[in-house]
């Protein structure tokens, strides 16, 4: 039985393993669920100028303006048109809200402290940088994207 | 908040409200005064007075250090009103004097608002300024000694304080001919007998023309509240008005329980002469009160119709205010309406447009407040610097009357602290070196604003030493913020490199700058407000920060125009006029192939839209399109777009933090805002836009 007082720590407790996956291609990649708040359909970004191309753009979140990343160029990889399946997820970093468009987002897989796997070392090509860490879920291999070093070339600015 | 009565703390907004507001009026004063090395004697009285409300409410608020402070500084200049020639004897230290006391109840009622305020001790000024009020008296000629007794008298005040045992209280007043006594009661447990008992005599002043009390100084000691609960508040008073009128008036004064009439000549007959003496003070008490009186009441007068709102309600109603903008135009600008004849709801919707806009102006003007508060603070920090660090520098100041919005104002008192400090610290040559360089011996510096076309453009120069650039390079290098070979820099480069992160020129830290935190945070303080910063600097001539600001944050009038499938806005106040062109003859073209339209005998360049912000569908020919003539202070340009939407009033939002990093500012794009139809429009930026231009 769950104490009264326990629920809230419960609640983080749950979202802890927890994560959101979503296809590049053919890859799966998860990022945690802490950070997502919506996942919304695709829609229409006005372009900025004078950003680095992965930014694709503001969009309108129910009055917020929110700039959203194409996590495909944001990868390296070539651009696709946007289709049914393509996805924003919104997700909260250093408490500001930025979206990444995707190819599709599948489902929310939990994940054992066990089963989780440390990205090797060496060899890391650029988008395995990004990585928190490996997961085997059932079959599949899931990339965790570690969110703090996905943004970090965007934030590093503030930091100095 | 610990010393805080828990009744009063509903009061302590307020209470630091008005102390914050009078002492920047007594600053102001201060300045003015040491400047032309004169005290008016308008001013005398008006410090009087502040001093003399800060006292009555920080006693009321239980604050016994500020009160006594403010207690003894208003002893001196009881002194100064009686006798305004005696103020050339203390004249060196009493200005900072007066500065140290009004910083010392700063930093208190700044301690008030922190949770572990334990109150300090003021003793050391007030004892200083005891000093200068007995210069004043030392050299006093003898005939002015009784007039002097008072303030003797309740400059010991503070001292006995701390010990409650001030009031001989009953010592009683001589009555004499024509004197009426009132013994008043206040209603049990009403708290604060002293005050009241205070403000009951404020209020009889205007009708009496004597007026004493036992005790004489219910203000000055909360202690005497007990004194007057048991023994009621004694009130004498000679008046030429029917003394009933005056009856009425203690009868209808809050808080009154009860009131005696005493015969008069009825009690106190026997007089000690002290008590004598203290009577004759009173006396003297009376007239600089009534006088004070006045001087309030006339304040009164002019400030009668305002009050005071949380910021936060403000901030709320500017908001809503926004958001009514838009819906306003989403309703009349509604997809479903088109192509239909509506002639009444037309006739409706301009109505409703109307009083929109009516009320965003009233919004926006209670929301703006003059510049000249945060001048007047840099005044004082000229001042202070230029005496710790013996430099003579004369700060002036120009348009102070030009008014911002209330969130800019905050936002941009530090920055201009800090480059107001800088200026002094490391620009302003000392007196020698002015001199072996053939300058002024005092410095200048200079804090001008004016109102450009919907922009507020403030400079602040000094005519000090410069920036040094090759510093700046080696410094830049060492920190390793070079992105391109040192010799591609331009100076103006070399100079906005002191606003980049981590930089600060100043080898040696001192108490005003070089904390590391410099320029850089002054850039991002400003930036937060939408504003702008560049530096102009000449060896051994000066330096010049020239600082944009917009007047507002939050609502633009702007026209819609179209460039390929993106709609920007242009705020109206930078278009001059749009036109099409009809000949292709009228664009001439530049020896480096760029493009200029001839107008009425000028020539201006033509920035395309299209290709400053690459957009690929975008209509290009110029007989086409539309081209609008914008300008700024200095510069007139026409931009080329597809077409002209319409007129529209928006919200400015500025870019998610997000995207900080990117400059976007420098892109000639000042905000974005969301449409009617939910889709999002960028703020072209027209001055951002004519300095890209000249720099190519």
């Amino acid at each position: 039985m769950v104490m009264e007082e326990n629920i809230v720590s419960t609640v983080m407790d749950d979202l802890q393993g927890k994560f959101l996956t979503f296809h590049i291609e053919d890859t799966i990649y998860g990022i945690e669920l802490l950070h997502v708040i919506e996942i919304i359909s695709i829609q229409n970004a006005t372009r900025i100028p004078n950003v680095p191309t992965y930014i694709k753009g503001i969009i309108n979140l129910r009055g917020k303006i929110v700039p959203v990343i194409d996590v495909r160029l944001k990868f390296k990889q070539s651009e696709r048109v946007y289709d049914e399946k393509t996805c924003i997820i919104v997700v909260v970093i250093e408490d500001m809200q930025v979206g990444l468009i995707v190819d599709r987002v599948s489902e929310v897989v939990t994940v054992d402290q066990a089963e989780l796997a440390n990205p090797p070392e060496l060899g890391t090509t650029s988008n395995e940088k990004y990585l928190q860490s490996i997961a085997t879920v059932g079959e599949k291999v899931v990339l965790n994207i570690d969110c703090h070093k996905f943004f970090h070339s965007d934030l590093n600015y503030t930091k100095i | 908040m610990s010393s805080i009565d828990p009744g009063m703390e509903s009061m302590l907004e307020m209470f630091i409200y008005e102390s914050t507001t009078l002492l920047e009026e007594l600053d102001e004063i201060m300045l003015e005064s040491e400047k032309s090395k004169d005290i008016s004697e308008k001013n005398i009285n008006e410090i009087f007075r502040i001093m003399h409300t800060i006292k009555g409410s920080s006693a009321m608020m239980g604050l016994e250090s500020i009160s006594s402070l403010a207690h003894s500084v208003e002893d001196v200049f009881f002194i100064v009103r009686e006798n305004p020639a005696k103020l050339k004897e203390i004249s060196d230290s009493i200005y900072d004097l007066l500065f140290q006391a009004s910083d010392f109840i700063k930093a208190e009622i700044d301690g008030l608002q922190t949770d572990d305020y334990t109150p300090k001790d003021s003793s050391s000024i007030i004892g200083l300024l005891e000093e200068q009020a007995a210069i004043m008296k030392g050299a006093a000629p003898r005939a002015a000694v009784p007039v002097t007794v008072a303030p003797t008298a309740t400059a010991q005040t503070p001292k006995q304080q701390s010990v409650p045992k001030r009031a001989p209280a009953d010592a009683g007043i001589s009555t004499g001919d024509g004197y009426h006594q009132v013994r008043v009661f206040f209603e049990d447990g009403c708290q604060m007998e002293n005050i009241r008992a205070f403000m009951l005599l404020t209020q009889m002043k205007d009708w009496c023309d004597e007026l004493d009390s036992v005790p004489p100084h219910p203000e000055a000691d909360s202690s005497l509240s007990s004194v007057i609960i048991d023994k009621g508040f004694i009130v004498k008073f000679k008046t030429t008005a029917n003394p009933e009128d005056i009856y009425k008036i203690i009868e209808n004064s809050i808080n009154v329980k009860s009131y005696e009439i005493l015969e008069t000549k009825e009690e106190n007959v026997s007089q000690n002469a002290t008590a004598a003496s203290s009577a004759s003070t009173v006396t003297v008490q009376v007239k600089d009160d009534q006088g004070q009186t006045s001087a309030i009441a006339a304040k009164a007068g002019s400030k009668q119709s305002l009050i005071s709102v949380n910021q936060t309600k403000l901030d709320q109603l500017m908001d809503l205010v926004g958001e009514l903008v838009t819906a306003e135009s989403m309703v009349a600008s509604n997809p479903d309406l088109k192509g239909l004849v509506l002639d009444n709801f037309n006739k409706s919707t301009r109505e409703l447009r109307k009083l929109t806009d009516e009320l965003q102006d009233v919004v926006m003007s209670i929301r703006m407040v003059p510049l000249s508060g945060v001048f007047q603070k840099m005044n004082r920090i000229v001042r202070d610097m230029g005496k710790k660090l013996n430099k003579a520098v004369e700060l002036e100041t120009i348009g102070g009357d030009t008014e911002v919005d209330k969130t800019i104002n905050d936002t941009i008192t530090d920055p201009f602290m800090h480059m107001i400090r800088n200026s002094m610290d490391h620009a302003i040559e000392s007196a020698e070196e002015r001199r072996a360089l053939g300058k002024p011996e005092t410095g200048k510096i200079t804090l001008a604003a004016q109102n450009i076309g919907g922009e507020i453009v403030i400079t602040i120069s000094d005519d000090g030493c410069g920036l040094d650039s090759a510093k700046i390079m080696s410094k830049a290098k060492k920190n390793g913020l070079l992105t391109k070979p040192e010799s591609e820099y331009s100076e103006k480069e070399i100079f906005s490199m002191i606003m980049l992160p981590g930089f600060s020129t100043n080898e040696a830290v001192t108490e005003y700058s070089g904390r590391g935190v410099g320029m850089d945070v002054v850039r991002k303080n400003l930036e937060k407000v939408g504003g702008t910063i560049s530096v102009e600097s000449t060896r051994n001539v000066g330096t010049t920060f020239t600082i944009k600001i917009p007047l507002t944050l939050a609502i633009v009038d702007g026209m819609e125009i179209s460039v390929g499938g993106s709609i920007f806005t242009l705020p109206i106040t930078s278009i001059k006029q749009s036109f099409k062109i009809f000949d292709p003859k009228q664009v001439i073209y530049n020896t480096d192939g760029s493009e200029m339209i001839m107008l009425r005998g000028e020539c201006f360049p033509i920035i395309r839209l299209h290709d400053v912000f690459s957009i690929d569908n975008a209509i290009k020919d110029l007989t086409e399109g539309i081209v609008i003539q914008i300008e700024n202070a200095s510069q007139v340009a026409c931009i080329f777009a597809d077409e002209l939407i319409g007129e529209q009033q928006v919200v400015v939002k500025p870019f998610p933090a997000f995207l900080n990093r990117y400059n976007i500012k420098q892109c000639g794009l000042s905000g974005c805002t969301i449409l009617g139809d939910g889709s999002i429009s960028l703020i072209l930026d027209a001055n951002n836009l004519l300095s890209i231009f000249e720099r190519q």
